[in-house]
């Protein structure tokens, strides 16, 4: 019996000892908290152990190394910064930015929801070795090399892949949000002029004093799962040259977009087409325009074809980005917005769109195209303030 | 006074013969149920009421004689090692050796450990499709028995028939779920002992407990009388679903006083060596009585539960399974804190109780009532989040494959993304925390979260039911020749579905608010409340803490009353039976929750005026009060007919037809958020027969079948979440047809040159294919607009090529062709088993979605014959050959103790290349560059474990 027992006990303890054996009994005998430890902030003297060189790069420093069609950094460059945005509102989408004293820069780390693991004003770590500096018309952008599938317009990448953005980017400590800087039609001249490298892009900040411009821009696509790149002028349609096309809410949602078709005639007049190729209005069918449309386009209408283009947008209906044009002197600054935002359907207030009034507006400020455009990260009641 | 003389005389000789030895006896041969074959050593204990008269062992060909024995009733009692007990009524009369012929026991070595356990719990998670294995019974049918045990590792399922199709009773009252009809073998699992007694007929073959439908019925006994008289204990290891499991029993048997007790313990604990983060943490208890009053009345009462948890185990894509190196790999578990947890444990205890009153005023007539009531918790975790990146680790956007494609149209062309990728799944033990869920991680978030709300919690989804059942059945021998059988059932099902925060992981509260329509209507609050009235009450959603119902709360109700009646007639070596049941089943669904998605219309002016003030719009679906009632009248009918060919052959058939109600899980198009039912519910109708030839003598144990069984107007909803619709989409289908045929051929016969040694085998060889083209109706959760109406899926049945051909599509998920080849050796209470197994023509299970025009047309709407066959194709698996083996011995101790053991080697060749199931995802590759085609995602698999052994030491007396 001794014996049987010491062969036991002897057995239990190797069989113990193995890992896997050990680990299927894990939660056999978990009963209740196990929690993790809080999980690690960096503080600048952490980073040395992951190949920090000793000393910050300036954002400035950063984008000064931009040249067109975008940089592959190949050096032990490292910036910091503090998070800016956040897409709780969902204005914001698989982009963080980041600024310091020097400027601001978008991270394209392609994961939604990042608001839930960076804090607005906590300090975040960016090993740039090895990522790809970019544009985007004209936008400073981080994120990795662009590839086939990239559109033309972008010279980077999301960082999409975990184990990147694990090797890339540390969270650090927390701190307040960051206050916006209080820019006026100068300094956004003078960023503009600066192009890429101006001080003002991708940071936060509140101009004072703009006036509705009483006009919009909007590119929709009728059937949004057909082609509509440049080259499908017959699935786009251009909300935009002047008025705001009977929009009065900060974004074009889906419940909006229906809204306005089914309830009004705002957009009758919009044409089908871009450019110099244009086919008539909404109220058209793709079947009216089979002499200009290939077979292989009019089919892939199907059994829509014979629909107006209007009851085709009704049938595909989708979220929309819409852009309203402000003034500030002037100088238009576009306010861009997502249909997926959550304050999407809430109206400009009516002292901006009657022009009685005038705003201040805080967002992070981008370049397109030689203009400036801001993108709201709070709720409009928050961050655009009427008076 | 001559005569007086002869009367004294008479009476001295029978005074003389009464003080002779009395010369009275019995006789017999103990053989085994399943072939025949003599048993030896068999204890037989013979009783005159409760004093033991005789005892004496079975000879080396099982016979057996207790001789001088007074004439009266006595009881023979017989025991043998890996046999059930069995007790016969002996009546001795006039002084005659009453000759019992073969007294039959039934095997227990082969059914022992088949039960619910012997299926891994298959995670389906939120794929649409379920998993319910069928567990094959029948000790007495030789192809049963071996295609029970030996093709359970497959998930065989006979005649491809599926798990609702079964019938299972216990104590005569059918158990099969309520809602969806699967069968109940997991409210007993791990009472071995207590539940071992049962009687199974197969096909539609009609039972004394029930009508049956046509595939087959197992009435389980579970009352305190029908457990194995003694204590027992056993310990049993095995490698594949659980370490170690410990199991006690003790049953009284009958005792003079009329009662018997018994109880039934066990414990399943530990993990396995094949899939990680599948464990068990189960327990069970048993407890029953019965009493015996004047003979005529008995009364049984039993109560028991399995109370604990089991974790599951889920698919992954071939891709994932290659890059882990490892066809086990279990996306479910991580590591928290360094120990291993799962995120989808089922959580169980419904206590099951019932009392049976049996009726045997006379050997021509019995009856017997029972009451079963079924309570208790069923709960299955799962992560849920709100606006959080999702923490499956094999999400398919964290897979190599989402970076790059050969296919340039698939718009994947980042070589370094793939390469990152590619190196965390290809060395996934350094990264540990992407390559399993990263509870940490999932901490963390929750506690970033400044103002406590926590973006990860984990619920527990409840299917909690409250199942009151009555039963009664008779059985009256009314002539020589014909026996009547009879019944009434009725049952009340009340199951509420509903979730509850298991566990806010580190957050302090959450939300309960609906995540999905939470994107399209933010500017709506009341549109996002999954509880409207809470919102309306008090301006905002409820913060819910661990253990708050949340999401949905709803009632299945159900409702069903019907009766039998069969009749069997013997016309010397022709028998027949005929029998019909007619029933009736209501069932809806009652909302608990009224959900801001579909509010209903306001019930009065009050909350009228509320709405109104809240600017909530009333619908037309409502998510709460009670449904319309779905009503179904059933019938059925059967006839068989069975005729003995010299003693030994029996040629019988069996042809059925049955109007049965479909499932509530079948007909509601959401249950979760709304009372809409499917258009145009219809009855399933079924018509099955069989034909069959038995052979049994001389050792011989042979049944050949041909069936042909073809089930129509099935209907079925399948719910999965689509990251393209945001939401969860339901995909409701109607008019399924499909057809089942095919042979079964079971036998066990001497080898002649080595006695004892039998060869034995088994053939499935079936068909089992959709016969129609369903119509398909799709919705989201999250919205009212109908996706797609009543549209024909036109592909479902078949795929056609271009050259004409034409590709039939089958049920999934079982093998079509399954053989077993075998030896089988018992001498001296040792048993080999050995046998090759092959399993074929298995397949995935098909989702709908593929099979529609607007899946083959694609974004361009046109259909080419390259797309259909691309899109509708269905998935054949590889065939597999396994090898198995068995041992086992017992021994007697002192006649009184008996000690053995049983080891089960599955699997030998360690083939882990065996799939046992999949599905393919409900999800189009819709981003393509060409904008003319879509793609299917990669389908997920189920596979076999590789070897595995079961190891059982018990210890009787």
């Amino acid at each position: 019996m001794k014996k049987l027992f010491i062969a036991l006990s002897v057995a239990i303890v190797a069989l113990s000892s193995c890992k896997s054996l050990k680990e299927e009994w894990d939660p056999v005998f978990t009963f209740g908290a196990n929690e993790p430890a809080a999980a690690k902030l960096y503080a600048e003297s952490d980073l040395k152990d992951l190949g920090f060189p000793g000393t910050f790069t300036t954002i400035r420093d950063l984008k000064s190394m931009y040249k067109p069609g975008g940089v592959a950094i190949r050096s032990n460059v490292w910036i910091k910064g503090q998070v800016i945005s956040s897409d709780v509102n969902g204005n914001v989408y698989r982009e963080l930015y980041i600024q310091d004293e020097t400027g601001g820069i978008d991270v394209k780390i392609g994961k939604s929801s990042l608001y839930s693991e960076f804090r607005l004003g906590q300090w975040v770590y960016v090993n740039c070795n090895n990522l790809t500096l970019g544009a985007y018309n004209g936008m400073p952008q981080l994120g990795l090399e662009a590839d086939s599938t990239t559109t033309n317009e972008y010279e980077t990448s999301y960082i999409d892949v975990q184990a990147i953005i694990d090797e890339h980017v540390f969270r650090g400590a927390y701190a307040d949000p960051v206050a916006p800087v209080v820019a006026d039609e100068s300094m956004i001249k003078a960023a503009i002029s600066a192009g890429y490298t101006g001080e003002l892009w991708g940071k936060l900040v509140t101009i004072k004093g703009f006036k509705y411009g009483k006009e919009i821009f909007a590119l929709i696509y009728p059937n949004p799962n057909m082609p509509h790149k440049s080259g499908n002028p017959e699935n786009r349609v251009f909300l935009s040259d002047s008025g705001t096309w009977g929009i009065d809410t900060w974004a074009l949602s889906k419940n909006t977009y229906i809204d306005i078709l089914q309830n009004s005639n705002a957009w009758d007049s919009a044409q089908v087409g871009s450019g110099s190729t244009r086919y008539g209005t909404i109220l058209s069918s793709p079947y009216d325009f089979r002499d200009k449309l290939s077979e292989k386009v009019l089919t892939s209408f199907g059994a829509d074809a014979s629909m107006p283009y209007k009851q085709i947008m009704i049938k595909y209906a989708t979220a929309n980005y819409v852009s309203h044009y402000f003034k500030v002197g002037k100088t238009d600054v576009q306010v861009r917005t997502s249909g997926y935002a959550r304050f999407a359907d809430q109206k400009l207030d009516s002292r901006l769109l009657d022009g009685s009034g005038t705003c201040d507006i805080t967002g992070i400020l981008s370049i397109y195209n030689d203009a400036a455009q801001f993108t709201l990260v709070d709720d409009p009641s928050i961050s655009v303030k009427v008076y | 006074m001559r005569r007086l003389l002869l009367a004294f005389a008479a009476l001295a000789f029978s005074l003389t013969l009464s003080a002779q030895e009395p010369t009275g006896g019995v006789k017999g041969t103990i053989v085994n149920r399943n072939g025949r074959q003599p048993i030896e050593k068999a204890r037989l204990v013979l009783l005159k009421g409760a004093e033991q008269v005789a005892e004496t062992e079975s000879a080396e060909d099982g016979t057996f004689q207790i001789q001088g024995l007074p004439d009266g009733m006595y009881t023979l009692s017989i025991v043998a090692p890996e046999f059930l007990d069995n007790t016969v009524q002996v009546t001795v009369n006039d002084g005659y050796v009453k000759n019992m012929f073969n007294l039959s026991m039934t095997g227990v070595n082969r059914v022992t450990e088949l039960d619910d356990d012997s299926f891994a719990a298959f995670d389906m998670d939120d794929s649409g499709y379920n998993d319910n294995p069928t567990i094959l019974f029948g000790s007495n049918d030789v192809f049963n028995n071996i295609a029970g045990y030996n093709f359970s590792a497959v998930r065989f399922r006979a005649r491809g028939y599926s798990s609702e199709s079964q019938d299972v009773y216990l104590a005569g009252v059918k158990l099969n779920d309520a809602v969806t009809g699967y069968s109940p073998f997991s409210l007993w699992s791990g009472l071995n002992e207590a539940m071992r007694s049962k009687e199974s007929v197969s096909g539609a073959e009609v039972s004394d407990y029930g009508f049956g439908g046509y595939n087959g019925l197992t009435n389980i006994f579970g009352n305190a009388s029908s457990v194995r008289k003694g204590l027992r204990g056993s310990v049993l290891t095995n490698n594949t679903l659980y370490r170690l499991r410990v199991m006690g029993s003790y049953a009284t048997g009958p005792m003079d006083n009329g009662w018997s007790f018994a109880a039934n313990v066990s414990a399943r604990l530990g993990g396995n060596d094949w899939i990680d983060g599948v464990y068990y943490r189960s327990f069970a208890y048993y407890l029953a009585a019965d009493k015996v009053f004047d003979k005529t009345h008995k009364l049984s009462f039993a109560f028991f539960a399995t109370p604990g948890e089991r974790g599951a185990q889920n698919a992954a894509t071939q891709e994932v399974y290659d890059l882990m190196g490892d066809n086990m790999y279990n996306s479910n578990w991580g590591y928290q804190n360094g120990r291993v947890r799962n995120a989808r444990v089922r959580k169980t205890h419904e206590p099951v109780t019932f009392l049976k009153y049996d009726f045997t005023p006379s050997d021509r007539f019995q009856a017997s009532a029972t009451v079963l009531y079924r309570f208790g918790k069923n709960g299955y975790t799962a992560l849920d989040w709100y606006d959080a990146q999702d923490p499956r680790p094999d999400y398919y956007r964290n897979l190599p494959s989402y970076f790059l494609d050969p296919n340039p149209d698939m718009n994947r062309a980042n070589y370094l993304k793939w390469a990152w990728a590619n190196e965390v799944w290809s060395y996934s033990k350094y990264y540990p925390n992407l390559t399993h869920i990263d509870w940490d991680r999932l901490y963390n978030v929750n506690r970033t979260q400044a103002d406590g709300r926590a973006k990860y919690i984990q619920e527990e989804r409840h299917t909690d039911q409250q199942d009151f059942n009555v039963a009664a059945t008779f059985k009256w021998r009314a002539a020589e020749n014909i026996t009547v059988t009879g019944g009434l059932n009725g049952r009340i099902n009340r199951t509420e579905y509903y979730k509850v925060v298991a566990d806010l992981l580190g957050g302090e509260y959450f939300l309960d608010i609906d995540n999905f329509a939470d994107r399209d209507f933010a500017s709506q609050p009341w549109k996002v409340q999954n509880d409207l009235n809470y919102f309306l009450a008090n301006g905002s959603a409820r913060k819910l803490g661990k253990g708050d119902k949340y999401g949905y709360d709803y009632l299945a109700q159900v409702r069903n009353i019907g009766g039998w009646v069969n009749g069997k007639f013997v016309f010397g070596n022709f028998s027949a039976n005929v029998g019909g049941r007619l029933g009736y089943e209501c069932f809806w669904r009652h909302g608990l929750m009224r959900k801001g998605l579909f509010p209903g219309y306001p019930s009065n002016d009050e909350m009228a005026r509320q709405w109104a003030a809240a600017g909530i719009t009333p619908s037309e679906e409502s998510s709460s009060w009670a449904s319309e009632k779905a009503r179904f009248l059933t019938y059925a009918g059967k006839l068989g007919l069975s005729y003995v060919i010299g003693g030994k052959q029996r040629v019988y058939a069996n042809v059925g037809y049955f109007n049965d109600a479909p499932k509530f899980n079948q007909v509601f198009l959401s249950p979760r958020t709304r009372n809409t039912m499917v258009d145009d519910v219809k009855p399933v109708r079924t018509f099955a027969s069989d034909i069959n030839w038995q052979y049994s003598g001389g050792g011989i144990n042979v049944r050949a079948t041909a069936y042909f069984t073809s089930i129509l107007d099935q209907s079925k909803v399948m719910s999965a979440y689509d990251d393209l619709q945001n939401a969860f989409s339901n995909f409701a289908i109607t008019n399924i047809d499909q057809r089942h045929m095919g042979i079964e051929l079971g036998f066990k016969i001497p080898t002649y040159f080595v006695d004892n040694l039998f060869l034995q085998g088994v053939l499935a060889l079936g068909s089992y294919e959709y016969t129609s083209n369903p119509l398909m109706t799709q919705t989201v959760d999250n919205s009212s607009e109908v996706v797609m109406k009543d549209v024909l899926v036109p592909y479902w049945k078949s795929t056609p090529y271009a050259d004409g051909f034409v590709q039939k599509h089958y049920l999934p998920s079982t093998p079509q062709t399954a053989a077993s080849l075998g030896l089988s050796y018992n001498i001296n209470y040792w048993f080999i088993d050995f046998d090759v197994e092959y399993f074929g023509r298995s397949y995935l299970d098909m989702n709908p979605l593929y099979r529609t025009d607007y899946a083959t047309a694609g974004p361009d709407n046109r259909i080419t014959d390259e797309e259909i066959v691309y899109m509708t194709a269905q998935e054949m698996f590889k065939p597999a050959w396994l090898v198995n083996a068995s041992v086992g011995k017992s021994w007697f101790i002192k006649r009184k103790y008996q000690l053995g053991f049983s080891l089960n080697a599955k699997n030998i060749l360690n083939n882990t290349n065996v799939r046992t199931g999949g599905y393919e995802q409900t999800r189009l590759v819709d981003n393509t560059v060409s904008r003319e085609r879509f793609y299917r995602f990669d389908p997920k698999y189920f596979y076999m474990s590789g070897f595995n052994y079961m190891l059982n030491i018990y210890f009787r007396f």
